[in-house]
């Protein structure tokens, strides 16, 4: 195949069959700021930390989490430059997806298409794999709300609510007693800023958070603008 | 390794067109002339009356809803005005399958656009750019004669394209074969600053004028307002002067137009039941193990 | 000979391919795999919606070499309702609600189906009906006949009767 001897996967086995590479990846992810997802019965609500290093960094213009079809999102724990490689990528297949079948597409195959790109990066020659774990919050033209994970090995999976990033144990405990299965979506909002609160250092306003949801009742992705976070975060206290 | 070169999200082929039937093709034409074995299928066209205009607060786009094949009408119906954005549309002349898909993917890639810089709505010069860009590239092959209209921060915006790629900014412009008949309504109505309901009835004359005085344009008017506001009005068949229906329910069909059970002569019958997706237990044959 | 022009895609969906019989067949086996292909990958029928898009994009590909083939669609939808598409070589779909017809009796067709054709037609109305005009237009046209299919597509199965044709 005309590949020389260094150009063999970094994402080699070691000797005890571990694949240290995205184990390191991991830690990347574990490393990253805190994301959470929750499943209710009418809508999904993904919600992420968004709070920079400096006061002097300039926030409005970063997003983290993000619109990929009309019906779904993404949000990330983890390395960012890796994060935007997959929403862009993700956003064109979905286009390509549209085109051929004029129909959206599923987040189920998102998922899919979204995971096996980042199982590629970790079976190929000279890439590294990402440094991100995903989660997508969506809902198809079944009306189903459905939010999964994915990690930088490219497994995936289905979950009524998850968190991801740094504090992920801590903040899964505290979903694992908050969730119930007739949650609706207004709850599953709430909880989502509460169990981020949990691990939250300072004051949460609408500018240090992004959350973003999809609702039953048009089966549209949309951000919630800072404003409306506001007032969530108020009706809160 | 070419596995992983492949990417796994992309379509089941690859982008761009095919031309692996080309030279056949030429051969089968050349034989065609040669034994006339029959006529060879033909594209459908829009032998096409498409218009747009500037007023004083967006833009009107109109069509007619003819689509022909050669002399034979193939669609009576069509839709010949196609989104590009929330705030921009184009109506299409040309080859129906071009117009349709040129402006399909172009609304595609201003989708993508509008994703990846966090807008709502996109900008009217971009479109021109992606589809001309688009045609000059095929050198006039695809033959699509467009006329796109939008408002965007910069204001209301038309422009009419050519399938060669060389494009016109205009207050008011006419395409396709109806366009004379069209133009003549537009020169003799138009004047800048139209009040909305003014320029929608100009567009719906100049389209009426196609629509009676070509004969590669016919059936009914469809119109789409592009207001300031962001606002978009489609008006789908608003004038549909050629509507047989009505005509056709007060005719008395005639008994010997109704087949009645058993006309036809039938060699073989078979029935295919619904299998329904999956398998059921109904679906199996149940034996007795072999012990 | 009986050459097959019909083909079933699914349950609730099937295709007429009009035109020159290697890229007829080419057609059925193409569409075949990527349907295949699409219902395995997502678990689920594909709907004619979907399908006459992707059989759209399939022959724009070949813009400038088409397949010499008009395909006509019929099926029936998710919510069981009568589905009718019909495009021509290189992929421009138009939509009705009445009637579609392809190939080299195509005005022939035409004719009979502005004739014939009538709304809310029940099954047995439809198999006489378009029969009836299939047989009627073929009879004009020298490149057509030597017999006739009609595949009614109902929500409980698929009738398929071949019909008595001249055989000239």
């Amino acid at each position: 195949m005309g590949d020389s001897a260094y150009s063999f996967s970094l994402t080699t086995f070691s000797r005890t069959g571990k694949l240290l590479q995205i184990e390191y990846a991991l830690n990347a992810v574990a490393n990253g700021r805190t994301a959470l997802g929750i499943a209710a019965v009418d809508g999904v609500v993904i919600a992420t930390d968004k709070k920079f290093a400096s006061p002097l960094v300039e926030g409005e213009e970063v997003r983290k989490v993000e619109k990929i079809t009309e019906g779904s999102g993404f949000v990330y724990a983890g390395v960012g430059p890796d994060y935007r490689v997959l929403v862009r990528k993700a956003r064109k297949s979905a286009q390509s997806y549209y085109c051929e079948y004029h129909e959206t597409k599923p987040v189920t195959q998102l998922v899919k298409s979204t995971a096996s790109v980042m199982q590629e990066y970790t079976q190929s020659g000279g890439v590294r794999p990402f440094g991100v774990s995903l989660l997508v919050a969506g809902m198809d033209g079944d009306g189903v709300p459905r939010l999964f994970q994915v990690d930088p090995s490219g497994a995936y999976f289905g979950w009524k609510a998850t968190a991801i990033g740094k504090n992920y144990v801590n903040a899964k405990n505290f979903l694992e007693k908050r969730y119930q299965d007739d949650m609706e979506l207004e709850d599953a909002i709430h909880t989502a800023l509460l169990t981020l609160r949990e691990g939250f250092e300072g004051e949460m306003n609408g500018h240090n958070i992004e959350v973003g949801v999809v609702s039953k009742s048009d089966g549209k992705f949309r951000l919630l603008t800072p404003e409306q976070i506001q007032d969530y975060l108020d009706e809160a206290n | 390794m070419s596995e992983f070169t492949l990417s796994p999200t992309s379509t089941p082929s690859p982008p761009g067109f095919s031309f692996d039937l080309t030279h056949r093709n030429a051969l089968i034409a050349q034989s065609a002339a040669a034994n006339n074995p029959g006529k060879l299928p033909k594209a459908l066209k829009t032998g096409t009356t498409i218009v747009g205009l500037v007023y004083s607060n967006g833009i009107v786009l109109g069509a007619d809803t003819r689509s022909t094949n050669d002399t034979t009408v193939a669609d009576k119906n069509c839709d010949k005005i196609h989104y590009i954005a929330p705030n921009i549309y184009c109506c299409g002349a040309g080859t129906a399958a071009d117009t349709e898909k040129t402006t399909e993917t172009i609304a595609s890639q201003m989708e993508l656009l509008r994703l990846n810089c966090g807008s709502s709505t996109s900008r009217v010069v971009t479109a021109c750019t992606l589809l001309k860009r688009m045609l000059f590239r095929h050198q006039g092959y695809i033959s699509a004669a467009l006329i796109l209209g939008g408002c965007d921060v910069n204001g209301p915006h038309l422009y009419q394209i050519y399938p060669h790629g060389s494009t016109g900014k205009l207050p008011f412009t006419t395409m396709g074969s109806g366009s004379l008949a069209a133009m003549a309504v537009f020169e003799e109505g138009y004047r800048d600053d139209l009040e909305e309901g003014e320029a929608v009835e100009l567009v719906r004359r100049a389209i009426l004028a196609g629509i009676w005085n070509d004969l590669g344009s016919g059936s009914n008017v469809d119109t789409c307002v592009i207001r300031m506001d962001g606002s978009v009005e489609m008006g789908r068949n608003c004038v549909t002067p050629n509507d047989v229906g009505v005509l056709r329910e007060k005719v008395v069909r005639s008994s010997v137009l109704d087949m009645k059970r058993g006309t036809t002569a039938v060699i073989g019958e078979s029935f295919r039941k619904r299998s329904g997706g999956g398998v059921t237990l109904e679906d199996v044959v149940i034996t007795e193990m072999e012990t | 000979m009986d050459f097959k022009k019909i083909f079933r895609m699914n349950d609730k969906l099937y295709v007429g391919l009009a035109g020159l019989a290697t890229d007829v067949q080419t057609l059925d086996q193409l569409l075949r795999f990527r349907m295949g292909l699409y219902e395995l990958r997502e678990e689920r029928e594909m709907s004619p919606q979907v399908f006459t898009n992707m059989l759209s994009n399939l022959l724009y590909e070949k813009r400038f070499g088409p397949y010499f083939a008009e395909p006509i669609i019929a099926g029936l939808d998710e919510n069981e309702k009568p589905y009718l598409a019909t495009m021509d070589l290189i992929g421009a779909i138009s939509k009705t609600k009445d009637f579609v017809v392809a190939g080299t009796a195509e005005g022939n067709m035409y004719g009979m189906c502005e004739t014939l054709w009538k709304p809310d037609m029940d099954e047995e109305e439809l198999f006489e009906t378009i029969a009836q005009a299939l047989l009627a237009s073929v009879d004009r046209d020298a490149l057509s006949g030597w017999g006739g299919v009609v595949h009614i597509i109902t929500k409980k199965g698929v009738i398929t009767r071949e019909l008595k044709g001249r055989q000239d």
